[in-house]
């Protein structure tokens, strides 16, 4: 049956609608509002998770897939932020002959560097490392460029600083060629690199200068044994290199049997299981949250509207005496009650997008927002609508006419 | 256009029967004004929730416009109810959140007729009732035969063959109760059938005829 006969009863039908609901506001806003922070917690936990995992797709890339690090001290010193000295650079030698190795880079970080432009000062790292780590980075340069091998040779007093840097020193003006002092090295700046934003479990990643390994090692700091990180690719499978790169070191270290490993090995893969854990956590947080709040929004919603049922039957007697069947009376409860939580729905839509920019800026927290989002979020705001409407719906329509015209 | 044949109703408390009509029988032509008297339990009520198929006889035939309406489904009643009958009740029954004109124009929302310009219509139907600057006046801003009238928009504006009104008078004073009346009494003239149903004997003048309920059967037919 259709039950509208002209567009002209359906836009009626709709008008009217709208009217019950201005009439109730009062009631209409509580259910409204519960929808509405339901859906917003969805959109947030959809965009956030779609964002950590875009982020994670970009650092991923960033690495290579092909890239394995290593760091010195083992996971449970790493766990506990405890910095053990234990990575050689002979070891870095031992693995660029492990099969299916190249480009092996090797990196040693001095902790809080102060550097020196004229009357500013700033407190970073200065990594030291060998003259492929831009490229291995895929890092760009703003200006300049990279040290070159004869630099590394020499340990000359050369550097390359990160955006942030550049920003803290030079205020974002001209930095080559300038002279600015690392620790007490005087330094010439040969390079500025491209912003890259955002940090990974650490400081800001553009917080960097990065200099020639053997100036860091024997200018800046003493340290001649060992290494922070030693990074490197393979062409071959990842898994099958990580073992063998842990048998090297591990021969190496003089470890036998059960000992644990002195060092700890990263690969792209680690990270990407990180975010999924990162994700997951979220989703089952966020998710608890917000299902709670559309389940308590759509009882509250069920519950006035079965209240407003009985304030309403004389509504219905009317209606049905005017000649509504008892489907026209179930749709129009059913449509008021979707209505209410769609609206709520785009609103808290609306509210995602603009408390999920804040955030972005905020918490540096990456946000993606999706046509996924949307239909997600409706498709959810509709269901509640629809399965809390409903048994209020049902009764409504089962009111006989003179039941309800005689109140 | 109304035939009813033996027509009994009755209700069941617990075990008990409870007859309410027994036995009706009852012919409306078209174009009568008939006042449907009775005090009140006498069965007037119930018989006219029958008459407007808001309710079903217990046993008995009616037949409405040419139609036997036992064993109508839910729909097609609605639909009758819709295409023949407009209602007027005691307690006007006019929806708070709809202005008067939004009220008149509700049995156009369930409508299957194809009534031209509604709007213009309902607008014309107010301005006959004296109610042209209350149009946009929502409920509450009416006084009683203000909501009265409006009410009876309503059941006009569909078109029907039959005005059914329950005790229409009985919220308003005896002035503006009259003034009701004599409004049906102009539509009768225009050739509209109508059935007020009331205790009060004073509205009985009114109309053209004069059936009295007692105890559940008829006890006088005559015209007035």
């Amino acid at each position: 049956m259709a039950l509208f006969q002209k567009i002209s009863q359906l836009r009626e039908f709709v008008e009217e609608v709208l009217k019950i609901l201005y009439y109730y506001r009062g009631r209409v806003i509580f259910s409204f509002s519960g929808v509405a922070l339901g859906i917003l917690s969805i959109c947030i936990i959809i965009t956030t998770i779609d964002g950590a995992n875009k982020k994670a797709q970009v650092i991923f890339e960033a690495l290579g897939p092909d890239a394995i690090m290593i760091f010195g001290g083992g996971e449970r010193q790493r766990a506990a932020r405890i910095r053990v000295s234990t990575l050689r650079t002979g070891d870095a030698d031992l693995l660029a002959r492990v099969e299916g190795v190249y480009d092996v880079m090797k990196v040693f970080s001095a902790r809080n560097v102060m550097m020196r432009y004229k009357d500013r000062n700033w407190q970073t790292q200065a990594i030291g490392s060998t003259t492929n780590y831009f490229e291995s980075f895929s890092w760009g340069f703003q200006a300049g460029t990279v040290f070159t091998a004869d630099d590394y040779d020499r340990a000359e007093a050369v550097c390359v600083i990160g955006a942030k840097v550049h920003e803290e020193l030079f205020r974002g003006g001209p930095a080559l060629g300038k002279t600015i002092l690392v620790g007490k090295l005087p330094t010439r700046v040969i390079g500025v690199l491209e912003e890259r934003g955002g940090s990974v479990g650490g400081p800001h990643v553009d917080d960097r200068v990065i200099m020639p390994l053997t100036t860091v090692t024997k200018r800046i700091v003493n340290e001649r044994r060992y290494l922070s990180m030693v990074r490197l690719k393979t062409h071959r499978d990842l898994d099958k290199t990580i073992e063998d790169v842990r048998a090297t070191l591990r021969a190496s270290h003089g470890l036998k049997g059960n000992l644990d490993d002195d060092f700890t090995i990263r690969s792209s893969k680690d990270i990407l299981a990180f975010v999924t854990v990162i994700s997951g956590s979220l989703l089952l947080f966020l998710g608890t949250a917000s299902i709670v709040a559309l389940v308590v929004s759509g009882f509250v919603l069920a519950n006035l509207f079965y209240l407003t049922i009985q304030e309403r039957k004389k509504d219905i007697g009317i209606r049905r005496a005017y000649g509504a069947t008892q489907k026209g009376i179930l749709l129009s409860f059913l449509f008021e009650s979707i209505l209410i939580t769609f609206i709520g729905g785009i609103a808290g839509i609306v509210l995602s997008i603009v408390l999920g920019g804040t955030f972005e800026k905020l918490f540096d927290i990456p946000m993606m927002f999706s046509f996924k989002v949307v239909i997600f979020a409706l498709l959810f705001s509709f269901l509640t609508g629809l399965l809390s409407g409903l048994r209020p719906a049902l009764r409504a329509s089962r009111i006989e006419p003179i039941e309800a015209i005689r109140g | 256009m109304i035939v009813l044949k033996d027509i009994r109703k009755s209700y069941f408390v617990g075990d008990r029967e409870l007859p309410i009509l027994k036995g009706i029988d009852l012919t409306v032509t078209k174009g009568e004004f008939v006042v449907l008297m009775g005090v009140s339990g006498s069965g007037k009520t119930t018989l006219m929730n029958i008459i407007g198929l808001l309710d079903k006889q217990t046993e008995g035939e009616y037949i409405f416009a040419d139609t036997n309406v036992d064993g109508l489904d839910d729909e097609k009643l609605a639909d009758m109810r819709n295409n023949h009958i407009g209602f007027v009740f005691q307690q006007f029954f006019l929806l708070p959140y709809l202005d008067a004109i939004e009220n008149v124009l509700i049995p156009i929302v369930y409508s299957r007729k194809d009534i031209k310009h509604p709007r213009d219509k309902a607008k014309v139907l107010l301005g006959r009732f004296g109610l042209e600057h209350r149009i946009h006046n929502k409920p509450s801003q009416l006084s009683g035969g203000e909501q009265q009238r409006v009410a009876i928009a309503r059941a006009l504006v569909n078109d029907p063959d039959l005005i059914l009104a329950d005790e229409p008078t009985g919220a308003l004073d005896s002035k503006t109760g009259g003034e009701i009346m004599e409004l049906f009494r102009m539509l009768n003239d225009e050739g509209k059938t109508i059935i007020v149903v009331t205790h009060d004997p004073k509205l009985a003048s009114f109309g053209r005829r004069l059936v009295r309920i007692e105890d559940g059967a008829i006890s006088e037919d005559i015209a007035t």
